[in-house]
């Protein structure tokens, strides 16, 4: 096929290149400058959809965002992409696209057969036919209307392609480059604003792309524009929403043109765009007409067959129609008559006006005070009924293959609308506009019911202008502005033309007038409960071009102006946008950032199983080729700190330091206990509670100077800790002389423990005098690690002979090797965090899961740490009846009765004979290498008085019972030998 | 035993060459070795300590939102009270002696030479890639040299400090964070291609 409705000359059309693409597997040819659609239109290609609810066959029926019916299934593999407007399609060479919602072919789709229970299948069906039997409609009803009523099938694969978010900062936004835009961006421009210019199209220039005598103009402006070095002009980038303090989202099609993203480019930028002063130059959309029929294939909005001859030279049809309220749509009829087209007739409410005046010196046939009744076709036009405005019957039929509607203009408010303007009923235009603003915009041209070129151009530079000097620059030099003969856009108020069949409101959505009428007597007469009752306007296009007509519809029913019925609300997105976008780069590896620890390199070295602690990596445990499985390899690492030593990263723990006059004074409110006894050189256990009374964080915190401290966090509670001090210094006692400092990333540390510890750790530790009586439990001293600056802490979480070693970060592999050296006569080995654990559970040290969020001191045995004497953070609320009740649940020990049943966190403990009732759960579980089989931590009400005896570890979820008895949670080393030796 | 050089957070993932796209004006990223001290005022000290930072380092200790530069040491502002120092690489712990002995009963000094790092990136591309990251405006109306501001890119905390008109950035990153921030740096500049030296 060699496109037979492409014109030979004309339009921003490169008809020296040949682009191939497909449709539905047939093969066609398009040029450079086309869009999907307009190639489409070229071939003849009029049937391209079918209509979401009664199957109809629907045509292209705009050339831009708003086209309710040209969605396609566009591209294949990975990247196909469901739902696209074929009107917004760049076309390239290549391109594959299926028609979509069909079952066998577009022509013969047998779905149609819904159109034959159209009658009992109005708005809302679904509430009301399936309602029985009501199980039916999660399993039958609701996947067979959505196989039946739907969209495009999406990929179903991974998104091959790289999406990436960008910033950008301007004096001016102008979005729209239109005649409006490209003067008000020039104008605020030249005024030495940096000014960023948005088009969603990659051609700018709006309606001037229609308008051959304004080439050169357009061309001036954008070579002006090109020529200021702080003007960016971004082409295929669609302004998708207006929030708050002049914060606007747009998305930029980098590669969507193109058969591929190339190689470093993203497919789409997802743009922030923080500007001080918007001029939204968004022009304007269509309306259509509700009469029975004007969805026929062939129907189509009048400025897009304008805008198909002019831009595009291509022929939307050989005999047209023109329905038209108003003089500004007459331009299509002279433009279809230039392009080769038989205009049939014009048909018009109106009695006279200048364009009816002038088409009628053309030598149209023009039909005043006339309206279409009715279309005749199936898969494309073949004719159109007129008749007198309001009169009955089927009227005149005229033989054509075009029918060009237009009932008016809606100004593209959305964005005013979302930065918060209120929207304004001009009931010349019989249409919404931006009133008063409450963020720093202002619209210029058709978005503002300013329509012609030359007024929006003139409307558009006075904006940027005045935007310009809003934003503290100098009144600009004014530059030319076209001339051309303005239109009356004023329309005559007809909504619908009442007949026998479908006349429909929402042509995406398959919404007809009358099913508004059906919404206002079902009660839902506001319009957005209208709009949920019908789903006008939720479509892909969201009532660009019906929307007001709905609504007049129902205004209509309720009796009330239009005005009063009003739109239903605006919200991003302005039109549709890939989410792949709004994610940008945050996907995979970049979807949170990953925190490793100054020995990562090593762990991988050592084929570590790795565990995610929050962003951290840790290695859960090292596994060797001799381990059966994971457990053997978290038992063996266990047992050599037992019986011999381990070592193990411990850089993740918050570090702070806390330094300053009053830094004791400082922790002894911070913390539950006292700190400000504590001796240099010394370490101390330490307990945070919540202002609420729950234990917040534990940790060691040392005295490294008399005004100095080391404070240590869990890793999890790292951050919030860091917050807690900060915000108490700052707001609650900015008296206090003290500085904070997170040194996290500055200290990596390293955990030697074993009864072999002390051998290892003088093996290559400088400058301590490592006997028990020099350095004893909970000592902390500066000392030399092979050769580097480092700290000796002897600190013990899991309860052996330990010691913790913090280096600058960048020393930490250096001194571990010196570790593992001075180790290796020692058997010493790395553990993970699943022997942390162990040893920590068996020993009877609390953690996060026993740390919930949820409990106090005194559930956890540590309510003899609350000091007695000075006020503390979590004093006073620790008090309250609830928390202080002796009945809460307690921490116990856990211990299989028979060793070799296994227990999980998260069971219930149930008392033998009581049934049911929970009295406590199971916080960590674990096998225990001090004595054989599965111990574990819990929460036990009364558990205290309940030592000794049994209980039922109950997890329903696994159908298991395991008993168990309730010992002491110290159920290693009670006495604290072993640490202390 | 003497001590090593210290291991750069980014040894693992920073290879010097070409990466990315190709290309005439490529972003060019260095990873300078500094020592890096926080300086934080004791109350109602600040004048204090801004005298004795004039007298030992040469600088004045910038306000908020900017750098002061001295021929081998700068300070940037990094909130209230706080000015992170820097110097070139030297003796382990140095600086941080220095300026402990410098501001004893001033302020509070914790070394932070090993837990921040500093990636320098440059050239005309270099405002473009950090743009697909970074919230803040850095056209040259609205940021300059010696001007510094912290924000956040790629989820991490970063100090963005303008040392050159050029234009060059120092981005001071956390050490343990280093790693996936440098990740996205290169993926940013990927399409205008980049080059470690």
């Amino acid at each position: 096929m060699s496109q037979p409705h492409r014109l030979p000359t004309g339009g921003h059309i490169d008809r020296a290149t040949r682009l191939a693409f497909t449709f539905d597997g047939r093969r066609y040819e398009g040029h450079p400058g086309d869009t999907l659609a307009s190639a489409l239109l070229a071939n003849g290609v009029r049937l391209v959809g079918r209509s979401f609810k009664y199957h109809r066959p629907r045509g292209i029926f705009s050339a831009g965002v708003e086209e309710p019916n040209a969605l396609v299934e566009l591209r294949e593999g990975a990247r196909r992409e469901p739902n696209t407007r074929a009107t917004v399609i760049e076309l390239f060479d290549g391109l594959v696209a299926q028609s979509q919602n069909r079952r066998g072919s577009l022509a013969f789709d047998w779905m149609a057969a819904a159109g034959l229970l159209a009658p009992w299948l109005g708005a809302g069906f679904y509430y009301k036919t399936f309602m029985w039997p009501a199980a039916w409609w999660e399993r039958v009803y609701e996947p067979m209307i959505r196989r039946a009523a739907g969209l495009g099938r999406a990929s179903g694969l991974p998104d091959p392609d790289r999406y990436e978010a960008a910033h950008a900062h301007c004096d001016v936004l102008v979005v729209g480059a239109g005649a409006a835009g490209l003067a008000a961006a020039r104008a605020a421009g030249a005024a030495g604003a940096r000014v960023i210019l948005a088009e969603q199209d990659a051609l700018p220039g709006g309606d001037l792309l229609n308008e051959p005598a304004l080439e050169g103009w357009r061309r001036a402006a954008l070579a002006a524009l090109d020529a200021m070095p702080e003007v960016t002009v971004m082409p295929r980038t669609t302004v998708f929403g207006f929030y708050d303090h002049g914060v606007l989202g747009a998305v930029e099609r980098v590669s969507d043109h193109l058969p591929e993203p190339p190689p470093h480019l993203p497919r789409q930028r997802a743009w922030t765009i923080r500007a001080r002063e918007v001029v939204l130059a968004t022009g304007a959309h269509e309306r259509l007409i509700a009469f029975p029929g004007n969805d026929r294939p062939g129907v189509m909005l009048a400025g897009a067959a304008r805008g198909y001859a002019r831009r595009h030279g291509v022929r939307a049809g050989e005999a047209a129609v023109l329905f038209a309220t108003h003089d500004g749509a007459y331009e299509a009829a002279h433009a279809m008559a230039e392009a080769g087209a038989r205009i049939v007739a014009i048909v018009d409410p109106r009695q006279d006006s200048a364009a009816m005046q002038r088409a009628r010196e053309a030598g149209f046939d023009v039909r005043a005070g006339s309206e279409v009744c009715g279309t005749v076709g199936h898969a494309a036009l073949r004719g159109v009924s007129v008749r007198r405005v309001g009169a009955a019957g089927r009227g005149d039929a005229f033989a054509a293959d075009l029918l060009m509607v237009s009932g008016g203009w809606n100004p593209a408010v959305h964005l005013a609308s979302m930065s918060g303007a209120p929207l304004v009923w001009d009931e010349a235009l019989l249409a919404f506009i931006p009133g008063a603003p409450v963020q720093r915009e202002r619209s210029a041209g058709a978005c503002r019911g300013v329509h012609g070129i030359a007024a929006a151009a003139a409307d558009g530079a006075a904006a940027g202008r005045a935007a310009a000097e809003a934003a503290g620059f100098a009144a600009s030099p004014s530059f030319a502005l076209p001339e051309a003969p303005a239109a009356d856009c004023r329309p005559f108020a007809l909504w619908e033309v009442k007949g026998r069949g479908k006349a429909f409101v929402d042509l995406q959505d398959d919404v007809t007038a009358a099913d508004m009428r059906l919404a206002h007597r079902e009660g839902f007469s506001h319009i957005e409960h209208a709009k949920r009752y019908t789903t006008h306007a939720m479509g892909t296009d969201q009532g660009k071009s019906g929307g007001i007509v709905g609504a007049a519809v129902l205004a209509e029913a309720r009796g009330e102006p239009v005005a009063r019925v009003g739109l239903p609300r605006f919200r991003p997105y302005t039109a549709p946008i890939a989410w792949g976008a709004m994610a940008g780069e945050g996907v995979g590896r970049h979807f949170q950032p990953t925190r490793r620890t100054a020995l990562h390199a090593v762990h991988d070295a050592l084929g570590a199983v790795w565990l995610d602690a929050g962003i951290w990596k840790r290695p859960a445990y090292y596994p060797r080729k001799e381990d059966a499985d994971a457990w053997a390899s978290v038992l063996r690492e266990a047992r050599a700190v037992r019986e011999r030593v381990g070592i193990c990263d411990v850089s993740t723990l918050g570090k702070i330091l806390v330094e300053g006059p009053d830094a004791a004074t400082f922790l002894d409110r911070i913390y539950a206990n006292t700190f400000s006894t504590l001796p240099v050189g010394r370490a101390r256990y330490g307990l945070m509670l919540r202002e609420d009374g729950i234990v917040f964080d534990d940790g060691t915190t040392s005295r490294i100077g008399p005004e100095s401290w080391f404070v240590t966090t869990t890793t999890a509670q790292a951050g919030p800790v860091m917050q807690h001090l900060e915000f108490h210094l700052a707001s609650a006692w900015p008296e206090l002389d003290v500085s904070l400092a997170s040194v996290t990333d500055q200290w990596a540390a390293i955990a030697i423990a074993g009864p072999r510890a002390r051998e290892v750790v003088a093996g290559f530790v400088q400058g301590i005098d490592l006997s028990n009586e020099a350095f004893p439990f909970m000592a902390v001293a500066d000392c030399t690690a092979a050769g580097v600056p480092a700290r000796l802490f002897r600190i013990s979480f899991s309860g052996e002979l330990a010691y913790e070693i913090a280096m600058p970060a960048g020393y930490a592999t250096h001194v571990w090797q010196a570790a593992m050296a001075a180790g290796a006569a020692h058997g010493i080995e790395p553990y993970g965090m699943e022997a942390l654990g162990l040893l920590r559970i068996e020993k009877g040290h609390v953690a996060g899961p026993e740390l919930n969020g949820q409990t106090t001191a005194q559930d956890l045995g540590l309510g003899r740490m609350l000091k007695k004497k000075g006020d503390f953070i979590g004093r006073v609320l620790a008090q309250r009846p609830g928390l202080t009740d002796p009945s809460r649940p307690r921490l116990v020990g856990l211990r299989s009765v028979d060793p070799s049943r296994q227990i999980r966190a998260g069971s219930h403990l149930l008392l033998p004979d009581g049934k049911g009732r929970s009295e406590g759960w199971i916080t960590s579980a674990t096998r225990s290498v001090v004595e054989p089989g599965w111990i574990g931590l819990g929460l036990l009400r009364e558990g205290e008085a309940r030592m000794g005896s049994e209980v039922i570890a109950a997890n329903p979820l696994m159908g298991e019972e395991v008993r168990m008895r309730v010992v002491s949670p110290h159920m290693h080393d009670p006495e604290n030998i072993r640490v202390r030796a | 035993m003497s001590a090593p050089e210290p291991t750069h957070p980014l040894a693992a993932c920073a290879t010097p060459g070409r990466h990315g796209a190709p290309g005439d004006a490529p972003l060019r990223v260095t990873l300078p070795r500094r020592d890096m001290v926080q300086v934080m005022a004791r109350r109602g000290r600040e004048d204090a300590l801004a005298e004795a930072a004039r007298a030992a380092f040469g600088l004045a200790l910038p306000p908020a939102g900017q750098a002061a530069a001295a021929p081998d040491a700068t300070a940037v502002w990094i909130q209230p009270g706080h000015w992170l120092f820097a110097a070139p690489r030297g003796m382990e712990g140095a600086l941080a002696a220095r300026a402990a002995a410098a501001f004893a009963g001033l302020a509070a000094v914790a070394d932070q030479s090993h837990g921040r790092t500093t990636i320098a990136v440059s050239g005309p591309a270099a405002r473009r890639v950090l743009a697909r990251g970074c919230r803040l405006d850095l056209h040259p109306r609205a940021f300059g040299p010696g001007r510094a501001a912290a924000t956040q890119i790629a989820h991490v905390g970063c100090l963005i400090h303008q040392t050159d008109e050029a234009p060059v950035f120092e981005l001071t990153v956390f050490a343990t964070l280093a790693e996936p921030f440098f990740h996205w740096l290169m993926e940013a500049g990927a399409q205008d291609g980049v080059l470690i030296e």
